[in-house]
């Protein structure tokens, strides 16, 4: 475990140095506070520190005081080490953010120990940390292809939605529909149409930009947000993504499956600034005609008369996509 | 007799140097000791120049904060009394002060830090050997 050393005076540094080497911690050493503070900001940085009080550029407290400045940064466990020991000193150096405080010259037993308690307490912010994250995870992701679920992927959508309307940007929505998905669960079951979501899923995830977003939209619909998208470019990417999924079989307990997927497809920037929903609804139109043209294909949502007498005709009667 | 000479004698019943405590910290490591010894030696004679320049020029601020380094390598060497000077230097210049407490403060530093030195080489050679 890296440790953290900020002490001035040289013959205390290095035997601090070589008593926590012993102990087998990954010592960084610095000489003021200012380094103490640049070595603790940094991005895996050492989260435990023992800082002298008496420093110069910036004094132990100062130190302790501008790391719990910090917001969303991982826990740091801060011990001064120092000479002062009144009581008021205590206090100061405590509500300053430090953790604990040992007097000079230090027991090197004592300190051994105390940097265990440390290293306990940041094992407890460990598992808080992870069980935080696992919860995030399930609140936000689809279970069965740990795809983003339906309420995660809409507020990814319409936060993005937001900022390319501010950057004058394109995105672009794409709403996929496994074709037949009812004849596979139907005729092989549950577990091989489960095998074909996930596999579809991946196929969508491996098949788009780091920035980009797909969620699981519902049973055997997926929801892929490209972000930033050139207009002039989209029809051609959505295609491509869409034929990821069918060009090669999928693996299965019953043997290979070839499944294709119908989309709509909507570029913000044809649409202006309307609400999600709405070009939800557009899109969803576009992949109905998508399926009406014979699936395996995708249609592109534009705003016209076309698009309004559909989605009249939409609103009157209940869809079968399959 | 001044203040500081008066606290000096009280710590004269403490040892000039506490070996037991300084092997116990250096967990008998006889070359960290070497190269402990090998730092103090340069850099006890540098500070302490410039606070003899801090106390000559009544620079008070120098004076405590070079005063607390001294403190700081003497207490990890087991210097103990040499360390309770150096204390009772920063001590003194951590408010308004007559020159001269400075002055004799430092010079009973000196002193204890003169005795120290001797009997660390002292130990150093008999290890050697």
């Amino acid at each position: 475990m890296k440790i953290l050393i900020a002490e001035d005076e040289a013959l205390s540094r290095r035997l601090l140095e070589k008593t926590l080497e012993r102990a087998g911690y990954e010592v960084i050493t610095v000489e003021n506070g200012k380094q103490a503070l640049e070595q603790l900001c940094k991005h895996e940085g050492p989260r435990l520190a023992l800082l002298d009080w008496v420093m110069p550029e910036l004094d132990g407290p100062g130190v302790c005081r501008a790391v719990r400045t910090r917001a969303d940064q991982t826990y740091v466990y801060m011990v001064l080490l120092t000479s002062k020991g009144s009581k008021e000193e205590t206090v100061l150096g405590l509500e300053s953010g430090a953790d604990d405080y040992l007097t000079k010259p230090f027991n090197a037993e004592e300190l051994r120990a105390r940097l265990r308690v440390g290293e306990r307490i940041l094992l407890l912010e460990d598992r808080l940390v992870e069980a935080r994250e696992n919860m995030r995870f399930r609140a936000t992701h689809d279970p069965l292809t740990s795809l983003l679920n339906r309420g995660a992927i809409m507020d990814l959508l319409s936060r993005e939605l937001n900022r390319s309307r501010r950057e004058q940007k394109s995105t672009a929505i794409l709403l996929g529909d496994v074709d037949h998905f009812k004849r596979v669960n139907d005729t092989l079951g549950h577990v091989v149409g489960d095998e074909v979501l996930v596999e579809i899923a991946n196929r969508l995830l491996g098949s788009v930009r780091s920035y980009d977003f797909v969620g699981r939209y519902g049973g055997e619909e997926f929801l892929v947000v490209l972000n930033s998208c050139d207009p002039n470019y989209a029809p051609g990417r959505a295609e491509d993504i869409r034929k990821s999924v069918s060009h090669r079989p999928i693996q299965t307990a019953k043997g290979p499956l070839s499944p294709t997927m119908s989309f709509g497809v909507l570029l913000s920037a044809d649409w202006g600034p309307r609400p999600v929903e709405e070009l939800l609804h557009e899109v969803d139109i576009a992949l109905y005609e998508a399926k009406g043209a014979g699936r395996d294909c995708l249609r592109l949502a534009k705003p016209g008369p076309q698009a309004e007498v559909l989605s009249a005709a939409l609103s009157q009667s209940a869809r079968r996509r399959d | 007799m001044g203040e500081t000479m008066k606290r000096n004698e009280e710590s004269n019943s403490q040892p000039v140097w506490n070996q037991a405590e300084l092997l116990e910290r250096v967990d008998d490591d006889q070359e960290l000791l070497r190269e402990l010894l090998t730092i103090f030696k340069e850099d006890y004679p540098r500070t302490v120049k410039i606070l003899e320049g801090a106390v000559a020029g009544g620079d008070l601020k120098s004076c405590a904060s070079l005063s607390h380094s001294l403190k700081g390598m003497l207490s990890n060497l087991g210097g103990t009394r040499a360390a309770a000077a150096a204390a009772e230097l920063e001590k003194l210049a951590s408010s308004p002060v007559e020159n001269h407490l400075l002055k004799e403060a430092l010079e009973v530093l000196q002193s204890e830090a003169a005795s120290l030195l001797p009997e660390l080489e002292a130990y150093m050679t008999e290890v050697r050997h």
